[in-house]
């Protein structure tokens, strides 16, 4: 696993990332625990359905219902745009892989993988809540879920076909291969919405999204709380890898 | 692999004499293209398997079916049982296009030659695209005939001919990218299936509900119709032209 | 309170545990993933500890 002769800088485990680590994972938990409390505190509630009758709260006049459910959204959207983007750096390792053809490479995109399938399974997770509360269904044949539940099968259809093949280089060629073809399905997920309009995930992410301050701080909070999370996570579980690989490694020294 | 005809002049690469002239990609292409046209006309092996692999589809379609009510509006789930047909035909289709390769050490031979790994890729693309094709044509009338029958699809059921044919594309681009990946793992005709599914997913979507559209007729085919088609369109050409790219990588591992 | 704030307030109290819950099983998720992590790098630490005296002990 040394350089090569173009000197191929390899990631690897220790350093500095794997020293901030651990703090990034606490910064990130104590920041989505502060979102928690904030959003049962101080955030501002959503308005939801009409009332009838007006009724001054705080310094406004409400004359709608107020939802606590649409504060699900400070999760569930961070933890899902963290899966995309771990999912956008299995196809970056994918590709650096077939470049170069190191195995460092490879094993970056298993854990990045792995971590984009924790976040994906935590959406779905809150998604599923947050549906069977405004709807009353445990699912709905709707573009953005249904593409989002495509992207999980085909994160999980990378790990069976890691599985089922022996030879390592072929492995990681392929693995390699359908992790940039999955990558293609998340733009699809993310502009999904703005193409085919839907009820139930409105367009969030605009220049006049009229989110007002205080609701963007607390999402701008629990975004970055999930960022670091997702970034301790993935440094934690590639230091494990790379010591099992060393491990095996010495072993296979030891056996000669 | 003495006889792929055009083929054995190229095997000396830099050739002396003007009068041999080097084959370029497009004959490449054709020669293997004609290869597995001309294995298929011998045995026909793979059209007819396809074929009645369908029409037992379509008589499972008919016991599934068998309990509805006369009210059941066959026209609204015709293009969808049709595609779910063409997908399932086009993963038996698929892995059996290379099975063939691998059994009889093909694709080693094919490598030996010098050429653009991508030109493999066309080949097997388009060899797969025409037996699906040839298949669809086989087995619509078949499906007109079982269920279509009792009522009167709309005047513009001719316009299926276009989901079809990009769907097809599509279905034989990414399933020849993925039958060549899945051909060397194990469990090989279900890990296709696992693969190929979610990824055919959106393509799938649009042709249906294109196929649909041109179906039941009415005032906002056009509406449905041409998104549909495009979506469709675009989905394939990201997708066939990911997999040209992609396909040395995979062919070579 | 009167009927209109009544009206106002009522999906909070129905919403909550779907809140909490949405929350307590995103924490879950990645508590659990972080246990399997870290039990993992107990587990090959200890290996390599092993190895290593081995190989000291070999040379």
């Amino acid at each position: 696993m040394s350089n090569t002769k173009k000197a191929v800088k390899l990631p690897e485990a220790g350093g500095i990332f794997d020293k901030i680590a651990p703090i990034a994972l606490l910064t990130g938990a104590l920041l989505a625990t502060l979102g928690f409390i904030l959003t049962f505190t101080i955030a501002s509630l959503v308005p939801g359905a009409a009332v009838n009758g007006v009724e001054l709260i705080g310094d406004q006049m409400v004359s709608n219902k107020l939802l606590l459910s649409q504060n699900i959204f400070y999760f569930h959207v961070p933890v899902a745009i963290a899966s995309m983007l771990a999912l956008g750096f299995t196809a970056y390792y994918g590709i650096r892989f077939l470049m170069t053809k190191e195995a460092r490479f490879d094993t970056c995109a298993k854990v990045v993988t792995e971590v984009a399938l924790v976040f994906i399974i935590c959406t779905m997770a809150s998604g599923e809540l947050w549906t069977r509360f405004e709807w009353g269904v445990w699912w709905a044949w709707e573009p953005r879920l249904t593409t989002y539940l495509i992207l999980m099968l085909l994160v999980i259809g990378y790990f069976i076909l890691r599985n089922a093949i022996d030879d390592p280089e072929r492995r990681a060629s392929y693995a390699a291969v359908f992790g940039i073809i999955t990558f293609v399905d998340v733009p699809i997920c993310f502009m999904i919405t703005r193409m085919i309009p839907s009820s139930v995930h409105p367009v969030v992410f605009r220049t006049d999204s009229g989110m007002p301050p205080d609701r963007l701080v607390l999402f701008l909070i629990c975004f970055f709380g999930m960022l670091l999370i997702a970034f301790a996570l993935y440094r934690l579980r590639f230091r494990q890898v790379r010591l099992a690989e060393r491990v095996a490694a010495l072993k296979e020294q030891l056996d000669d | 692999m003495a006889n792929l005809p055009g083929a054995t002049g190229s095997t000396n690469a830099v050739s002396t004499t003007s009068a041999q002239v080097r084959p370029t990609g497009f004959h490449h292409y054709l020669t293997l293209l004609k290869k597995d046209l001309t294995q298929e006309f011998r045995t026909k092996e793979m059209l007819t398997s396809m074929g009645i692999y369908s029409l037992l589809v379509l008589i499972v379609f008919g016991a599934a079916l068998a309990q509805t009510a006369s009210s059941f509006d066959i026209l609204q789930m015709g293009g969808g049982l049709l595609w779910v047909l063409i997908v399932f035909t086009s993963l038996l289709g698929l892995n059996r296009s290379f099975s063939h390769e691998k059994e009889n050490g093909c694709l080693e031979g094919v490598l030996l030659i010098p050429l653009d790994r991508s030109v493999i890729f066309l080949a097997k693309a388009s060899s797969n695209l025409l037996f699906l094709l040839a298949v669809e044509i086989m087995v619509i009338p078949l499906f007109y005939f079982f269920f279509l029958t009792t009522t009167t699809p709309a005047e513009t059921f001719w316009m299926i001919v276009f989901p079809l044919l990009v769907g097809t594309i599509g279905v034989a681009g990414i399933g020849t990218l993925l039958s060549t990946i899945t051909i060397n793992t194990r469990g090989k005709d279900v890990m296709l299936a696992v693969l190929f599914i979610p990824l055919i997913y959106p393509l799938l979507y649009a042709c249906v509900s294109a196929t649909t559209a041109v179906i039941v007729g009415g005032e906002w085919t056009m509406d449905v119709y041409l998104p549909a088609l495009a979506l469709a369109g675009g989905y394939d050409v990201i997708m066939i032209l990911l997999s040209w790219v992609l396909y040395d990588f995979v062919i070579s591992a | 309170m009167n009927s209109v704030l009544e009206e106002i307030y009522s999906t909070i109290l129905p919403a909550a545990p779907y809140v909490i819950g949405a929350y307590a099983l995103i924490f879950l998720g990645l508590f659990v993933y972080v246990l399997i992590v870290v039990l993992g790098l107990k587990k090959t630490e200890k290996q390599m500890d092993v190895l290593e005296e081995l190989l000291a002990e070999k040379n």
